[in-house]
């Protein structure tokens, strides 16, 4: 474990919660427990919302886990993984439904900056320029480790907000994705054309981000 | 409304039925209208139609409806008998917990039977390495109760070139086509075939006081939050309900039928909400758990006088499971489809239906148009990627960015054969939550399944290159790992050596006991089976009615 994780401060409150999950994430019973944990999730989100502190994970974790996801999906002229906060999707899953996987992933970390600390101009891999960052990634590249990353990035791109990712939707803009709960026809193109009328306007990069979550998709949680 | 009875644990309830999905949904309106008590014992939560989300991460990864090994719900799959099982991930056998099971969270496709499928052991003999037999009855049979299906949930469609007979027309216009439709369309035909109509059970109108069809495009595994997917949870149990016979215990996990001395059922035992135990005693018992957790349940029964599982003299219970076979090909056009909207499916081609000897191989199956996985921004992102873009870097972000609304899949589903090998049977190490041994499955896909799906693949990439695809490639072909079509483990026959109900489907060596769902299936059909598990219901309703009255239950 990264020196600077013993040395940050947890004030109380994020020690219960830290607590509580872990003795949760520890029962079998784990899935009726999702509803309360969300909850609490939810409420770290609003908190954490545009660049707060961490739950979970160290800076230095986050600094290198967030240099990671911004290599699976970058920033270029569209907002990538860093702009939607997917650290923060991250930070909070490990404390939830990814908390077995916490371990996994700081060593995954460890390792890369173990290369990184190897190569020509050491230091961390979050330090690296992205060139020589996605050289170090291509020799992990079939480690479980990648395999957890991608899956995390994905997730903190894709998944609803509420999970702390997916900032301002920007995730689902990317794709063209739009969080209308109705659609009518047409639906595309091709179904437009047969009708002969105007195909609805195309949303992709644009459109879906700044969307009202409506009647369906805010809602995330709280089921039972 | 009707306020639920609470029905005494230590009397006789007329029926338990177990589970209440797509088959136990109907037997307890069935039975509770036509004036019996009914107690409905279902493993799952009783979820609202208001429940339901669009939350991709929580339904389709962390299994909130479906359970896993983290919800203390675990599965063990293996292919073959002789390798040992292993606890797997998502669910092999992936069916819905809650009221109204399955019929929640499946897409909604809805086919008939054909008649072929009823007596293709009859037609074409033998096949080495299966098991295929004939149902006790054909189509004909049938074909009253699909229509009763079709008027009583609600079903949108039109008629196709292959169609078997029916009674009645479908009682709502077919959902409007969606530029995957079209697509297949114009594919289908340029190489001569006949596409059609894909009847949904998804409301294009408003029927029976519930609304239509929004076209959110949330129907692959999540629950409809405008109650226009006709389940049982919004057709059939309001109106079981409404008699005020009938009572619905959600989160009551059953582990054993006990048997008396006389050798019928005398109580069923269960788990409440808290973990605690306990027995509901019943006239009869109907288990409707579905295909894997019914002969899960027999299999956990077993006692002195049935040592090899309740009921299972024959050695049937659990035994010749179906999946259905599956391939996915996968088309990349040049204009936005945007078919993440609307229902999953909106045509399909039905030209391969039958078996057909020139082919080498037995199968038949279809072909349709729809998102499958991608319709959601996480199942792209993950498994809709071609294998030439890179899987992460700035090349997939531009991918996942172009291609997203100009994606369609060309799903293939198909028979499969009934393989004794391949079963429902207790994992000798693995435990689940309340101590109930764990459910194994053993699975392989005989070869002509695989053969089958193959050769609609190849069709599939020629209907989409005819349509003007940009890129097309294949899924490749694998055995199956997952069903969620649960099929055939509980035989209906007329020969108790070799099946596990009768016609009407009552257990062979059980007299108070009734199995309906997937597992009375001889056959799997081509795909698509919850239509015919429901008629089932309502058939198997009807013959146990007529029993009770006559007090032969």
């Amino acid at each position: 474990m990264p020196a600077d994780r013993d040395q940050r401060s947890i004030d109380p409150l994020r020690r219960d919660f830290l607590r509580a999950s872990r003795q949760v994430a520890g029962l079998s019973l784990l899935a009726t427990q999702f509803p309360g944990l969300l909850a609490i999730a939810e409420a770290a989100a609003a908190a954490h919302a545009g660049g707060a502190p961490f739950l979970h994970l160290s800076p230095a974790e986050a600094a290198g886990l967030e240099a990671i996801a911004a290599r699976i999906i970058p920033s270029d002229d569209t907002p990538g993984a860093r702009e939607a906060g997917v650290i923060h999707f991250i930070d909070q899953a490990l404390g939830d439904f990814m908390a077995e996987s916490a371990g996994d992933l700081r060593a995954g970390l460890a390792s890369l900056d173990a290369l990184a600390a190897g190569a020509a101009d050491g230091g961390s891999f979050a330090a690296l320029p992205p060139a020589a960052q996605d050289e170090l990634l291509r020799q992990v590249e079939a480690t479980p480790f990648f395999e957890l990353m991608i899956y995390l990035t994905v997730a903190g791109m894709f998944a609803l907000p509420s999970y702390g990712g997916n900032r301002d939707y920007l995730g689902w803009a990317l794709l063209g994705f739009s969080s209308s709960h109705a659609w009518t026809p047409p639906f595309g193109h091709y179904d437009a054309l047969l009708a002969g009328v105007s195909p609805p306007a195309a949303a992709d990069g644009s459109g879906a981000a700044g969307h009202a979550p409506a009647l369906g998709h805010g809602k995330a949680h709280g089921h039972d | 409304m009707t306020e639920q009875p609470r029905f005494p644990h230590r009397e006789a309830v007329d029926f338990v039925i177990i589970g209440s999905g797509s088959a136990g949904g109907i037997l307890a309106r069935e039975l509770s209208v036509a004036g019996f008590d009914v107690v409905v014992l279902e493993q799952g939560k009783y979820r609202r139609t208001h429940e339901f989300t669009h939350d991709e991460l929580a339904i389709a990864f962390n299994h909130e409806y479906v359970g896993g090994p983290q919800g203390g719900d675990p599965q063990t799959f293996r292919h073959d008998a002789s390798d040992s099982a292993k606890v797997a991930d998502f669910p092999p056998a992936y069916y819905a917990r809650m009221v109204g099971g399955s019929s929640v969270h499946f897409s909604a496709n809805f086919w008939r039977l054909r008649p072929v499928d009823f007596h293709e052991r009859s037609l074409l003999g033998a096949i080495e390495g299966a098991d295929l037999a004939d149902w006790p009855f054909g189509y004909e049979e049938l074909e009253p109760y699909y229509t009763r299906v079709d008027w009583e949930i609600g079903v949108s469609g039109a008629p196709g070139p292959f169609d078997a007979p029916r009674s009645r027309p479908y009682p709502l216009p077919p959902m409007p086509v969606k530029s995957s439709g079209v697509l297949l369309e114009k594919g289908a035909r340029k190489l001569g075939l006949h596409p059609q109509v894909a009847p949904v059970a998804i409301l294009s109108q408003p029927f029976n006081n519930r609304a239509a069809c929004v076209h959110c495009g949330f129907c692959m595994g999540f629950g409809c939050e405008m109650g226009a997917k006709s389940s049982t949870l919004v057709t059939m149990i309001p109106q079981a309900e409404a008699t005020g016979r009938c009572e619905i215990r959600p989160q009551s996990t059953v582990h054993r039928l006990e048997t008396g001395a006389d050798g019928r059922i005398s109580e069923v035992l269960y788990y409440d909400a808290a973990g605690g135990e306990q027995a509901q005693r019943a006239k009869a018992v109907i288990v409707a758990a579905n295909g894997a957790e019914t002969p899960r349940l027999l299999l956990m029964s077993a006692s002195a006088r049935f040592p090899d599982g309740l009921a299972n003299g024959s050695g049937y219970v659990g035994r010749n499971l179906m999946f259905n076979a599956h391939s996915v090909t996968h088309a990349w056009f040049d204009e936005p489809l945007h078919d993440y909207k609307s229902v999953q499916c909106s045509r399909m081609v039905h030209d391969f239906y039958e078996s057909d000897p020139k082919r080498g191989f037995y199968g038949g199956g279809a072909i349709d148009a729809r998102p499958f996985l991608s319709a959601s921004p996480m199942l792209f992102a993950l498994t809709a990627m071609p294998p030439d873009v890179p899987r992460w870097g700035a090349a997939y972000k531009r991918a996942l960015a172009h291609n997203f609304t100009r994606n369609m899949v060309l799903a293939a589903s198909a028979t499969s054969l009934a393989v004794p090998s391949n079963n429902i049977t207790l994992d000798p190490a693995v435990k689940d939550r309340f101590g109930r041994p764990a459910l194994r499955v053993t699975y392989r896909d005989h070869a002509d399944d695989l053969a089958m799906v193959g050769f609609l693949q190849d069709w599939a990439v020629g209907i989409a290159e005819a349509a003007g695809a940009n890129k097309v490639w294949r899924n490749p072909i694998q055995p199956e790992t997952i069903g969620a079509h649960l099929l055939g483990t509980c035989r209906m026959g007329d020969d108790a050596d070799h099946s596990v109900v009768d016609r009407f489907h009552r257990s062979h060596e059980v007299p108070n006991l009734f199995i309906c769902d997937g597992s009375s299936m001889v056959t799997s059909g081509r795909g698509q089976p919850t239509m015919t598990i429901m008629a089932l219901a309502f058939r198997a309703s009807q013959h146990i009615a007529e029993a009770a009255r006559k007090g032969d239950i």
